[in-house]
């Protein structure tokens, strides 16, 4: 099929989103089939169909998403129903909707100062609730730990004021 | 009116402590919280009531743990059961809320339990967790349960809340898409807005010196 002229192809929306925690090591591929799966078991096949949804980037904790415009309410609702990716639980919080993934890129390249803001890790080490936890990331007055050991390998999400000093 | 969730389960029924759900929260666009089992407090500008919630109680159980509670402020929220137990919840001043309609029988809550329970001001809620953590059927009969609840609600007018039931900072939602989980239920905007102020119109009520009837 020859290339339509761009008055004729259908037009598109971007969706800006982040994937919380930080720092998990997601495929971009793994994501656009829990996506895919999100939307589908919540609008059906006809709804996913029109709706077309894509994942165009996944970089830094935030991702580019794709669908057609007029859908973009209904996808962002079911993003908003997305839990888990690969046994890890997961949330997407969207950020921006746009005509253009240029200008996403822009909004991108802003909040990559922000995240460059977070503080460093400490060597110190961090006890919380009276047990050794290790620093997963740290965000101004948000503290993601991981407690130390064989069993327990699940993220604790906390405060500065709740870690106690060493 | 404040923006509230009416249920989170901080630290160690979850694993966010109370000052990171609090935190998130604010961020998200809440004004307060009810957190369960934990003592009422102010953090980062964020309320947070203490909650109570019981599960699988029988009648006298509820009435004698939720009147102790009632007395030092506490929201008390009760899981749904059969239609009596309902209607009998319902009708008891120190019950707040009736939580987990959803996995409640269909006949469980109707227009009598809804009479009841605008008379009385104990708000029915709406677990959003189902409609986010569900999948198929599961969440089907979840969303067919709310719409029932909100066409009794428009109606009867009781009170509505909203619930994350979070175990986490990730299962916070903020407000925004909260109202866009709520329209799969067949609320509006206005519907979401009237139901997130649910638990602040219920403790203002449940404070008043003079109760007007019309």
């Amino acid at each position: 099929m020859s290339v339509l002229p761009p008055t004729l192809r259908e037009k598109r929306r971007y969706i800006l989103a982040r994937v919380e925690p930080s720092g998990l090591p997601l495929d971009a591929k793994d994501l656009y089939y829990t996506l895919y799966e999100a939307v589908t078991s919540l609008w059906g096949d006809v709804v996913t169909a029109a709706m077309r949804p894509a994942v165009i980037s996944s970089e830094n904790g935030f991702v580019i998403l794709r669908c057609r415009r007029g859908t973009e309410r209904e996808f962002a609702i079911a993003l908003s129903t997305v839990n888990g990716c690969n046994d890890c639980t997961i949330a997407i919080r969207v950020f921006a909707i746009s005509g253009t993934i240029e200008s996403l890129r822009e909004r991108v390249k802003t909040m990559d100062i922000s995240i460059a803001s977070r503080l460093p890790p400490t060597d110190r080490e961090l006890f919380f609730d009276g047990k050794s936890v290790e620093l997963a990331s740290r965000n101004g007055q948000k503290f993601d730990v991981i407690e130390k050991g064989f069993k327990n390998a699940h993220r604790l999400f906390l405060t500065r004021e709740d870690l106690e000093d060493s | 009116m404040k923006i509230t969730d009416a249920c989170v389960y901080p630290y160690p029924a979850g694993d966010s402590t109370i000052n990171r759900l609090a935190f998130e929260a604010r961020e998200y666009g809440y004004d307060s919280i009810v957190a369960l089992d934990t003592p009422a407090a102010e953090i980062y500008g964020v309320t947070v009531l203490a909650g109570m919630y019981l599960a699988g109680s029988t009648l006298k159980e509820v009435h004698e743990r939720a009147r102790k509670a009632s007395v030092s402020g506490v929201v008390v929220s009760v899981q749904a059961g059969d239609n009596g137990f309902n209607r009998t919840v319902a009708g008891t001043k120190s019950v707040s809320l009736l939580r987990g309609i959803h996995k409640a029988d269909r006949h469980a809550f109707d227009h009598v339990t809804a009479k009841i329970a605008a008379d009385n001001m104990t708000a029915i809620d709406l677990d959003l967790s189902v409609l986010v953590a569900g999948r198929g059927p599961l969440r089907q009969k979840a969303i067919r349960r709310y719409r029932d609840i909100v066409i009794l609600q428009h109606r009867f007018e009781f009170p509505i809340t909203i619930s994350s039931s979070a175990r986490s900072v990730l299962g916070l939602r903020p407000v925004r898409e909260v109202a866009g989980l709520c329209s799969v239920i067949g609320m509006d905007l206005s519907d979401t807005e009237l139901a997130l102020a649910g638990i602040s119109r219920i403790m203002r009520q449940a404070d008043a010196a003079v109760k007007v009837i019309p």
